[in-house]
């Protein structure tokens, strides 16, 4: 028992911090059809945002992390602006923008290791202390990494089901010119999707750097993750990604359990293959049903 | 005569280079039905895209009460109360038949509980289906969902692209049952169809559009009267 509680406890620690990186690369994928290769490197910039604004502006842990997320949003506005958008006006634009992606998250990782170094970085954003339930110790950081997780993925649903903006996003994503004949302007909803996407990776990667350390690279296994969360769910599929990030994290965590933090790599790979041999759309990506 | 709502004035417009309205010049007034017919490939529904401002008009002009709205993006032009039900519906599939609804009104949302009520009651087949998606509606469904979503916008002119298409008889009529009736209560119209005969008899105005150009203007009777064009373009 003791055992499945403490496969459970990091299941869902590794789930929640999966599902905040994917809900962003999702979103942007879902309404733009742009794979974001910089998201690893806009995580990493959130995690050190934060580090800078509590060690070295001395601001409140809270301030911090709403620091780092807004300088993300930024970031994602400036990728719009300077890459999406022009792009979006030529021809071959997933192709463009998944290259262009890949030189803007080099750039960040640069200037980061310009900036902070090579070395790990603790980040300071930690909370002490642990809940005990039966034999097994679970650290609160890991309670509140869940608890942030599912703050944040509850408000994202509410945005994205509840709100106006929110469906304008959904229909955006459904069809473009449909959404424009409604009067959405969607170069605003393709810069709102890209700010929010980059402010969601700013939280994920303080949540990430929380219980490892912060480098300059540390966004590559994060992303890679997310972006193997993205096609078991099926691209562009929020929720699907939201479930699929936390059964992935749980089949990690039995993983590393029963074979070794060695195979749970491998693991999941091979789960995707299967997956994508399966069911080519992704598991929530099902083909639409419409009546003919 | 009443005034013109919309007006095209020499119009030309394209895509990529290539030029496939030239020179239109028409009208909508107010309160009227003004039907484009014309054979499939002729430039109709480029026509309804160049006025939403999804095709760039290259040369004349597209006017709203006198004003200018071709130089607008498309949602400006939404906001101004021009509104397309684009042909084959383009719901948003995933959404319910409500949030399809309601998006309608996404560019002007005062007054859009009245619009809803409105819709439901000219087509209570979409109250019934309220919480379905729209996906899973039927082709006549489809269509229905898509002129009450034009008219959740409550725009000043309402153009429809070709809203029979692919549609059986009998849902055809209730389609245009719908449309004779909202210009009956005074609607501004402007219908895309390919089949002259079937709105004849109810358009206000007439324009045959060949090729890109305006071949004919007149009323639906006095087309009807001419078989050589009937015969020519519409194949009837």
């Amino acid at each position: 028992m003791d055992v499945l509680i403490q496969i459970v406890a990091s299941g869902l620690t590794l789930g929640a911090m999966y599902a905040v990186a994917t809900i962003g690369l999702s979103l942007v994928y879902g309404s733009l059809n742009m794979l974001n290769m910089a998201h690893g490197a806009i995580l990493t910039l959130g995690g050190y945002i934060c580090y800078a604004a509590i060690v070295h502006a001395g601001l409140h842990p809270a301030l911090a992390l709403l620091a780092a997320a807004a300088v993300c949003a930024l970031v994602g506005l400036l990728i719009y602006f300077s890459a999406a958008l022009p792009l979006l006006r030529a021809e071959n634009f997933e192709t463009n923008i998944f290259i262009a992606t890949i030189g803007i998250g080099s750039v960040i990782e640069n200037l980061m290791l310009k900036g902070f170094g090579p070395y790990p970085i603790p980040q300071p954003l930690a909370v002490g202390g642990q809940v005990v339930i039966g034999n097994v110790h679970i650290p609160l950081q890991n309670v509140f990494i869940l608890g942030v997780a599912i703050v944040l993925m509850a408000a994202v649903a509410i945005l994205m089901q509840r709100t106006s903006a929110g469906r304008a996003i959904r229909a955006t994503s459904m069809n473009r010119e449909a959404a424009q004949l409604m009067g959405v302007r969607v170069g605003r909803i393709y810069a709102q999707v890209l700010a929010l996407s980059g402010a969601l990776a700013a939280v994920s990667g303080i949540m990430i750097s929380s219980i490892a350390t912060l480098t300059p690279v540390m966004g590559g296994d994060p992303m890679l993750k997310a972006f193997i969360v993205c096609v078991v769910a099926g691209l562009g599929n929020v929720y699907g990604a939201v479930i699929a990030a936390i059964a992935l994290g749980l089949l990690e965590a039995a993983t590393q359990y029963v074979l070794g933090v060695r195979w749970s790599f491998a693991t999941l790979l091979l789960l995707v293959i299967l997956v994508l041999i399966w069911r080519p759309y992704g598991l929530f990506g099902k083909q639409q049903v419409v009546r003919l | 005569m009443a005034e013109a709502a919309l007006e095209i004035v020499d119009a030309s417009a394209g895509y990529a280079g290539r030029i496939v309205l030239d020179a239109i010049k028409l009208s909508a007034r107010k309160g009227e039905l003004t039907a484009i017919v014309g054979p499939n490939g002729h430039g109709k529904s480029t026509l309804l895209k160049a006025i939403s401002g999804l095709v760039p008009v290259t040369s004349g002009e597209i006017r709203l009460d006198g004003s200018r709205i071709d130089r607008l993006r498309p949602d400006q032009i939404v906001e101004r109360g021009v509104i397309q039900v684009p042909q084959g519906d383009l719901l948003f599939p995933a959404m319910t038949v409500h949030e399809n609804l309601l998006m309608g009104a996404y560019a002007n949302s005062s007054g859009s509980a009245e619009r809803l009520d409105f819709v439901f009651t000219l087509l209570p087949k979409l109250k019934e289906r309220r919480n379905q998606t729209a996906g899973t509606l039927s082709g006549g469904e489809r269509r229905m969902c898509g002129i009450g979503r034009g008219l959740m916008a409550g725009g000043e002119v309402l153009m429809l692209d070709e809203p029979s298409l692919g549609l059986a008889p009998i849902v055809i009529e209730q389609i245009y049952e719908v449309i004779f009736n909202l210009r009956r209560e005074g609607r501004t119209i402007l219908l895309v169809e390919e089949n002259a005969e079937r709105i004849a008899e109810h358009a206000d105005m007439i324009h045959l559009l060949d090729n890109g150009r305006i071949a004919w203007s007149g009323l639906g009777a006095e087309l009807m009267a001419r078989p050589e064009i009937v015969e020519t373009y519409l194949g009837v």
